[in-house]
């Protein structure tokens, strides 16, 4: 199976570093990136199925980033992972697009279940959209 | 220092109460009693006015009649006819036939020899020429004497009146004194008003009821009583020193003074009587005024202390709630900066984990006792890191600012959906759990998510309560829902357990306060319910006592109310 290419998305560098870490170990192909400008200026180059984007952060907040990745990159799964959850930030994250919206701390073994299934979902729709455009 | 203060304010307002009124209430009445006084006086002095003309009027009627009956007798009879001792006889007869006030007449010559005599007395023959009565007599044409004793050595009184034609001559009445004397006297004025007359040398004319004969001096108007046109009304000081409303006037050509008095007190009895009752008044009003200020400024005070300890709790209460609103602002900060490093720790226990793992297959590290002590030490972090996630994600709940969601709620159909899972978790650990809805509580309207979370949290912090001083059985949970008769429904739940310390009671509702052991409580439930009844517009009291049990109170609205 081709490795799974997330990005991981967090102002925090050691939270970044060690679960980029954990995910390579796991067979994950891993892009980091401090911020939500850098990360969607390395989407150019370095296209991922899914993306793990930290709710607050400096400059362009989680649900900001998340609505310009899902305008340009419409099969991107975001799964936000963020250190403070409301019932109304999760609504508002689902509702624009997001795959799901978990708090931290979260053990490395749930995440990559839930890269696994948002991976699922990006390839539904890569191969409805291959198949429509046939 | 409070009780010392609400004393001195006690006694001010008292004090105030008491003035103030005293004051308005005693010059009113003394107002009132001045001008009710001068009122009576004067009313008192018209009426002796009135009294003494009257009286006046009708003894100038009597001597004029007297006069007239004279003088009529004179014009119709001649000299020689009234000379006639069987005739004048005859006549005096038909004149005490008319008025019983004449004793004798006689008929006098020009030289005033009293020729002829009808009477009691023998005195036919007499001279009087050089009497004053005659000399006045003959002076003025007619006239009305003083009392004087007389050749008859009694006292009386005469009128006389002259005849003018060829001869001159006098006719004479003597008038019969105890008859003028019951005329003069008779006068109702009070209980001690009296009248009597006195001549220009002040000697009585007619007795005095109070004391004094005939022709003896009035000491009141002795010397020579001074003549005034009309009536006078004066007060005047008796010998021993009695007060008297005397009227006085002259009649009969100004020779006579006709005097009309009565006791100061009798005359003004209805004003003493008034001063009798205002004084009455003045006490019994000052006392009511004192007793119902004493009852007044007590019940002030009284209720100046509750409303002070109502503020004085809902200040404190407004702290508590100010303190939690800005530990909610910060929660939500704190639990998002917490679970960062959380998330880094979980990831470096996992890389450690997975590290060891990696060198167990590669043979470098044996089953040993330290590698043993590692895995628990790996073990622990995670217990601890997931022991952390649990307090933010409390701390977050408690900080989140979610709106109620208000709706009437049924307590006949609330109540039993709380209580029907106490009495399960009761029963399993043998407690006795007892709950009454009173009748008559129908609604309330609150967030019945939010209140079934308080009721819960205080039910279940119930049961962990017994369950800490109690074995299998023995312990005991009520749960009343019943108007507070102050406008609220009260949630009571009591229970029999260990109880809550005098020094930790006042710090149940402060978050994260706890009492049980570590890991078993994040110390948030009373003080997020705390707020949650808050918000809802009601309180939340709790009263222990230790190794006995505690009672905690939710007071809330009650929906009719609202």
């Amino acid at each position: 199976m081709a490795r799974i290419k997330v990005m991981i998305v967090d102002d925090e560098e050691l939270l970044l570093f060690t679960t980029a870490k954990l995910l390579e170990k796991n067979g994950f192909k891993v892009i980091q990136a401090t911020s939500a400008i850098e990360a969607i200026g390395l989407l150019k180059r370095h296209p991922v199925e899914v993306m793990i984007l930290d709710g607050k952060m400096p400059g362009m907040d989680g649900l900001e980033a998340l609505k310009t990745v899902k305008q340009f990159y419409p099969f991107i799964q975001v799964i936000i992972l963020t250190g403070h959850a409301t019932s109304e930030a999760a609504i508002e994250g689902l509702n624009l697009g997001a795959f799901d919206y978990i708090m931290k701390p979260i053990s490395i073994e749930e995440l990559i279940k839930k890269i696994e299934n948002a991976y699922y979902i990006h390839q539904q729709m890569k191969e409805k959209k291959e198949f429509f455009f046939r | 220092m409070k009780n010392n203060g609400y004393k001195r304010l006690h006694k001010y307002i008292i004090l105030s109460m008491v003035l103030a009124p005293v004051m308005i209430y005693v010059g009113a009445l003394a107002i009132g009693y001045i001008y009710f006084a001068n009122s009576l006086e004067s009313s008192t002095e018209s009426i002796m006015e009135r009294v003494i003309k009257d009286h006046r009027q009708m003894i100038e009627s009597f001597l004029e009649e007297r006069k007239g009956d004279l003088t009529f007798l004179q014009d119709t009879y001649t000299y020689d006819e009234l000379t006639n001792n069987q005739i004048l006889a005859q006549i005096l007869k038909q004149l005490q036939k008319k008025s019983p006030a004449f004793i004798d007449l006689g008929i006098f010559d020009n030289n005033g020899l009293h020729v002829a005599y009808q009477g009691p007395y023998d005195l036919t023959g007499r001279q009087y020429k050089k009497e004053g009565w005659f000399r006045e007599v003959i002076e003025q044409g007619y006239y009305i004497s003083d009392v004087f004793l007389g050749f008859r050595k009694v006292p009386h009184f005469v009128i006389a009146v002259v005849m003018n034609s060829e001869k001159r001559w006098v006719i004479r009445a003597t008038i019969d004194t105890y008859l003028f004397n019951t005329l003069v006297e008779h006068i109702s004025i009070g209980k001690t008003g009296e009248a009597y007359i006195v001549n220009a040398k002040g000697m009585l004319q007619t007795q005095r009821r109070s004391g004094g004969a005939l022709m003896e001096v009035d000491e009141m108007n002795g010397g020579m009583p001074k003549y005034h046109e009309g009536i006078k009304v004066f007060m005047q000081s008796g010998i021993n020193k009695e007060e008297f409303l005397t009227a006085t006037t002259w009649l009969n050509n100004r020779s006579w003074m006709l005097v009309v008095r009565q006791d100061k007190q009798d005359a003004f009895q209805s004003l003493h009587s008034a001063s009798y009752i205002i004084i009455l008044l003045s006490i019994v009003g000052i006392l009511i005024i004192i007793v119902v200020s004493f009852f007044l400024s007590t019940s002030i005070i009284r209720r100046m202390g509750e409303v002070n300890a109502e503020k004085d709790q809902l200040q404190y209460q407004l702290i508590r709630a100010g303190g939690l609103a800005e530990l909610g602002e910060m929660a939500t900060g704190f639990a998002h900066e917490i679970n960062n490093p959380l998330q880094i720790i979980k990831n470096e226990q996992t890389l450690i984990r997975m590290n060891l793992s990696e060198l167990y297959e590669e043979g470098q590290v044996n089953n040993s006792e330290v590698v043993a002590e590692l895995e628990d030490s790996l073990n622990q972090i995670g217990i601890q890191i997931d022991r952390c996630a649990r307090i933010t994600q409390a701390i977050l709940k408690f900080g989140r600012k979610s709106e109620a969601e208000i709706k009437t709620i049924s307590l006949k159909e609330f109540i039993p959906q709380i209580t029907v899972m106490i009495e399960k978790k009761a029963a399993v650990h043998g407690i006795e759990f007892y709950y009454q809805l009173s009748r008559g509580i129908q609604t309330i309207k609150g967030d019945p998510s939010q209140l079934q979370q308080v009721i819960l949290n205080l039910l279940n912090n119930a049961i962990d309560a017994v369950i800490e001083k109690h074995s299998a059985t023995g312990g005991k949970i009520e749960f009343f829902i019943r108007p507070d008769g102050k406008g609220n429904i009260s949630f009571v739940v009591t229970d029999n357990g260990i109880g809550i310390t005098q020094e930790n009671i006042d710090k149940v509702f402060t978050p994260f306060f706890t009492t049980k052991p570590v890991g078993k409580g994040t110390g948030l439930g009373l003080s997020v319910c705390f707020g949650i009844i808050q918000k809802m517009g009601g309180r939340m009291e709790v009263t222990s006592n230790p190794n006995e049990g505690t009672t905690f109170n939710v007071l809330l609205p009650n929906d009719k109310v609202n």
